[in-house]
């Protein structure tokens, strides 16, 4: 779009004239009423020459203007040459009275053609109005209906015509309002008013508009490839609109594009023929300028929205696409890049740094972490949410149908997730999430083009000391600048924006979450008052709960011992008659010490393998095979003997005969007077499955030196696990204290002491 | 990225007690198909303590699910608060003194939460939590026993069929001899599983009575915990949304302001607005 360069004409006013007056008035007539595109271009022309006073005003019609006005000026030299000197003072006298009469006249002129000019200016404005509504309205709705299906992006190409047609009407109501004729001097300050007040309206309008032309051509173009489509559409048009000779609908949505272009050019006209002296020139002057400042914003505009649409898609291409795209230029143009963005960083050449827009940068980035953050965290908790509602706790039987608080808490949980989480969640998506994600997705643009601007950057580095560019280092620096200017310009914008989005969204977190625990609170007091300790001091129930939470778990203990101790006990039972008829044989054989029993049923799978039976009893007679393979040992069956695998024997603890070696005979004897016939780790003291009549305690404080022994206090209680080291020593016996932590401690340290002497038993040591 | 740290988190959970229900329904089934010397009273008495093992430790667990919303709620805020410090060492922020406002406020609302959130959490776990644990610590030794039952039964069932195949048997010596000896050895076997069984009889439905008087604490303690939990964070949010939100705004309002700055947003052309 082409903005006129003519800020304002040269005003040239007319000096006194002599004839012409009726032709020139009539003229001025014609060329008013002729409102045709050409109209705001009709010259006014006139010439004059000093010297003889003679003016020859020619009205010409725009077409052959200047050479009307060529030979208009050869008459008047033609006339001068002719003219007697004794006529000259005649002449003067006339010509000075022919003067006033002229000036008189040519104000007269003046004004019709200022007048004229307006109302061009008015009635153009009308015409234009209605052929938008004609093609928003009629044409728009009959490609709608008549066209089946109708044509894609037909909507779009009328995005924003209609603020367009709202700021024109807005401004004929304007002028309408003021009742004036245009031939009133208030007219032209009324007009002026009313184009100053909404220029800043139209400017907003009309950037749209232009901005988003190409894409209506786009549009119309692709539309003009279908032959069938194209016609219907034309046909459609003529039948809309047979006043006016459009075939194309381009021919209605191009008019905003040259109607703001002549806004300037119809404002300029009427100031040529405004006296200077015309109480609203100031303000037709500063009209006019405004006209011309407009059109320039909106080309800047324009050209912005071009480079930004040009950069600040991300491009989703495969690999293959961007192989294909692969060419020396662009090769090139990466490596000159990336030659320049190391030599910056090799600190070979200085960066070319703008700090104000560095600032903005970060700024963009902390935001976009930011952001990107609370959105991850929102999401999360959102999920936790979900899953939190998806445990359907009050769905659970509980049976205490009796008691009061699990029926409550049943109920709260009902009421919770029936209503006060779901309608939580739902306003948390709505109101916090749901704006998150469209805020992440405003940020793709910037982020795209703040790249884009540093690659610009790079190559505008490499041309920027150059004297003379050529025209594409032009473009490239040109691009640069526009890309900063953009980014400087709008960034600071966007992120204003979006931290006040992000505020607010935070306010709205905690907004949500004060109702929500409002909620809560009110549903769980309601409940509280329920309950039968209600009426306790929030000290006094505090230690009631504590209390009884305590009592709760002594009782829980005391059950699970009984349970365990009974039931837990080793597997026992007496031996059969067989059996011991068997053992009595063995040891008689073999002694005590060598007698194990079967874990598990074993067949024999090799020579001389036995086949026996669990629980059978067996004499070791060599703890090795004849190759001397310890894992097979060689035993007496009672009369049969064979090998036997010797992890399935474990050795078998005859109830009275042989004790264990220990330092401690009473605890002994304790422990197996209650223990009956059992299986028992081999090596391993039996352990003592129940409380004690005797427990063995810590006589005196003991610390542990490395890390085999173990530390304990003075009436400290511990269990004997070995009652000597692993020479078999008894001066050092293995011992587990409280904790679970096992070591050896110098066995004199150590002392038996019957069970509630004045010592606390030991809760929870099996547990 | 910081991502929320989590003191209870029962997604982690639910699998594990899922997996409990499974085995716990594997063990009714064999209560109910094998058993054949107990009586239907006995295995109605496992299924359902069984399943309130796992219902019990699922009511609490969802009792402290309430309670995570809030822990979650405090990491999140945190997160916010991270996030709004990033932003105020930016040089751009710092003159703004609204910001800068905000900002205290929501700092302080984090520490308050945290200092509370510490107390309860602590409450909670002496009165909720640690009975828990210890109710749940008991089923392992309780599934035990119950196994060593269904162990000697198998004995037992062994022994009872042997001595009924040799009463079946003509009485022959040799016969009358084994069948002896198989009495002999089926006695103590059956004395043994009817100790055990009636041991189980005994304890079981005391412990599963027990567990009404043991979570009774627990649950008044819990209801009463919220109730001081709620107050307080209703406090302190009521607080921090008269200092950073503003007031009074429906949720239409709300969603129409959004939407006002989003376009606003959109309509920079630094945005693409597809």
């Amino acid at each position: 779009m082409e903005v006129p360069r003519r800020l304002s004409f040269p005003l040239v006013l007319p000096k006194p004239a002599s004839s012409a007056r009726s032709p020139l008035g009539a003229a001025g007539q014609t060329a008013g009423s002729s409102k045709d595109q050409t109209g705001g271009e009709e010259f006014i022309s006139e010439e004059k020459t000093p010297e003889s006073g003679v003016i020859v005003v020619v009205e010409a019609p725009p077409e052959d203007g200047k050479a009307a006005r060529r030979f208009s000026s050869q008459d008047s030299f033609s006339e001068e040459s002719s003219l007697s000197e004794e006529r000259l003072e005649e002449e003067a006298r006339e010509a000075q009275r022919r003067a006033e009469e002229e000036e008189a006249a040519a104000k007269e002129i003046a004004a019709q053609r200022q007048q004229l000019a307006i109302q061009e200016l008015v009635e153009s404005e009308r015409s234009y109005l209605r052929l938008l509504h004609l093609s928003t309205v009629t044409i728009r709705s009959n490609l709608q209906q008549q066209l089946q299906p109708p044509p894609a992006g037909l909507d779009s190409m009328f995005l924003h015509i209609e603020e367009v047609i709202d700021v024109s009407s807005r401004l004929l109501s304007l002028l309408d309002q003021k009742q004036l004729q245009s031939g009133e001097p208030d007219f032209l300050q009324s007009l002026c008013d009313s184009f100053l007040s909404l220029s800043s309206e139209m400017e907003a309008a009309y950037k749209e508009y232009l901005a988003h032309y190409n894409h209506v051509t786009e549009v119309e173009n692709s539309y003009k490839q279908k032959e069938a489509l194209w016609n219907e559409v034309v046909r459609v048009i003529k039948a809309a609109a047979p006043d006016v000779n459009a075939t194309s609908l381009s021919f209605f949505l191009v008019m905003p594009v040259q109607r703001i272009a002549r806004y300037p050019l119809l404002l300029q006209t009427i100031q040529k023929h405004t006296d200077a002296s015309h109480p609203a020139y100031a303000l037709l002057e500063q009209t006019a300028h405004t006209s011309v400042a407009l059109n320039c914003r909106i080309n800047e505009y324009k050209r912005f929205r071009e480079v930004a649409d040009k950069y600040r898609k991300t491009e989703m291409l495969t690999i293959k696409d961007k192989i294909v795209r692969l060419n020396t230029h662009s090769i090139a143009k990466k490596t000159a890049r990336l030659g320049q963005q190391i030599k910056h960083e090799a600190g070979l050449k200085p960066k070319l740094v703008d700090e104000e827009f560095d600032a903005l940068e970060g700024f963009f980035y902390v935001l976009e972490n930011g952001i990107l953050e609370l959105l991850e965290n929102v999401e999360m908790y959102l999920q936790h949410l979900q899953g939190f509602l998806s445990c359907r706790t009050e769905d659970f039987d509980l049976d205490m149908d009796g008691e009061k608080a699990p029926i409550c808490y049943k109920e709260i949980t009902t009421a919770l997730r029936q209503w006060i989480l779901p309608m939580f969640e739902k306003r948390m998506r709505k109101l916090i999430h749901q704006p998150l994600c469209a805020l992440r997705d405003l940020l793709v643009g910037p982020r795209n083009l703040i790249r884009k601007r540093l690659d610009k950057l790079l190559d505008y580095g490499v041309i920027e000391g150059k004297p003379n560019l050529s025209y594409e280092e032009q473009a490239v620096a040109n691009t640069y600048r526009t890309l900063n200017t953009l980014l400087l310009t709008e960034l600071p914008q966007f992120n204003g924006l979006a931290l006040q989005m992000m505020w607010s969204t935070l306010g709205t977190f905690s907004c949500l979450h004060r109702d929500l625990a409002a909620d809560m609170e009110q549903l769980f007091h309601s409940f509280a008052q329920q309950l039968p300790h209600s009426s306790l001091s929030p000290g006094a129930f505090w230690e009631w709960a504590e209390s009884s939470v305590l009592e709760g778990a002594r009782r829980l203990q005391h059950l699970c011992r009984m349970v365990e101790d009974k039931l837990n006990a080793p597997d026992s039972q007496p031996l059969s008659p067989s059996s011991q008829r068997r053992l009595k044989q063995l040891t008689d054989k073999h002694g005590s010490g060598k007698i194990f029993q079967v874990m598990s049923t074993v067949v024999g799978t090799r020579d001389l393998d036995l086949n026996l039976t669990k629980g059978e009893l067996v004499a070791v007679i060599s703890e090795a095979d004849s190759r001397g393979d310890r894992r097979r040992w060689l035993v007496d069956a009672g009369g049969k003997r064979g090998y036997a695998a010797a992890s399935k024997l474990i050795r078998y603890h005859q109830p009275t005969d042989d004790p264990p070696p220990s330092p401690h005979p009473s605890l002994t004897e304790d422990v197996t007077t209650r223990r009956r016939h059992s299986y028992s780790p081999a090596g391993n003291a039996p352990l003592p499955m129940s409380q004690p009549c005797f427990q063995v305690v810590g006589a005196y404080d003991f610390t542990a030196r490395s890390k085999h022994e173990v530390s304990f206090r003075a009436g400290e209680p511990v269990r004997v696990l070995e009652p000597h080291d692993k020479r078999g020593s008894p001066e050092w016996s293995l011992v587990e204290v409280r904790g679970g932590q096992r070591g050896y401690v110098p066995s004199n340290y150590l002392a038996i002491m019957p069970v509630g002497a004045g010592l606390p038993p030991n809760p929870g040591f099996f547990l | 990225m910081k991502r929320l740290k989590l003191r209870f988190n029962p997604q982690k959970l639910r699998p594990q007690f899922q997996n409990n229900v499974r085995v716990l329904h594997g063990i009714r089934l064999k209560c109910v198909d094998g058993d054949i010397f107990s009586n239907h009273l006995q295995n109605l008495y496992f299924v359902t303590f069984c399943f309130h093992e796992v219902n019990c430790v699922l009511i609490v667990f969802s009792a402290l699910c309430v309670a995570c919303i809030f822990a979650w709620l405090t990491a999140m805020s945190k997160a916010a608060v991270k996030i709004s410090a990033d932003l105020l060492s930016n040089p751009l922020c710092e003159q703004d003194q609204a910001f800068l406002d905000s900002m205290t406020a929501l700092d302080t609302a984090m520490r308050r939460m945290d200092a509370f959130n510490q107390e309860k959490v602590n409450q909670i776990q002496k009165t909720v939590v640690d009975p828990l644990k210890k109710y749940s610590s008991v089923f392992p030794s309780l599934n035990m026993a119950v196994k060593r039952r269904e162990q000697t039964l198998q004995d037992y069932k062994r022994l009872q069929a042997k001595v009924e195949k040799y009463e079946e048997k003509e009485k022959t010596g040799p016969v009358m001899v084994k069948l002896h000896q198989a009495k002999e050895e089926l006695r103590p076997v059956k004395d043994d599983f009817e100790a055990k069984n009636k041991q189980l009889l005994d304890e079981m439905p005391k412990f599963y009575q027990s567990r009404i008087d043991y979570f009774q604490p627990s649950f008044e303690a819990l209801i009463r915990a919220q109730v001081v939990y709620f107050t307080e964070m209703y406090k302190i949010f009521s607080e921090l949304t008269d200092q950073i939100d503003q007031a009074g705004l429906t949720d239409e309002q709300r969603e129409r302001e959004t939407e006002a700055k989003l376009s606003e947003l959109r309509a920079l052309s630094i945005v693409a607005d597809d």
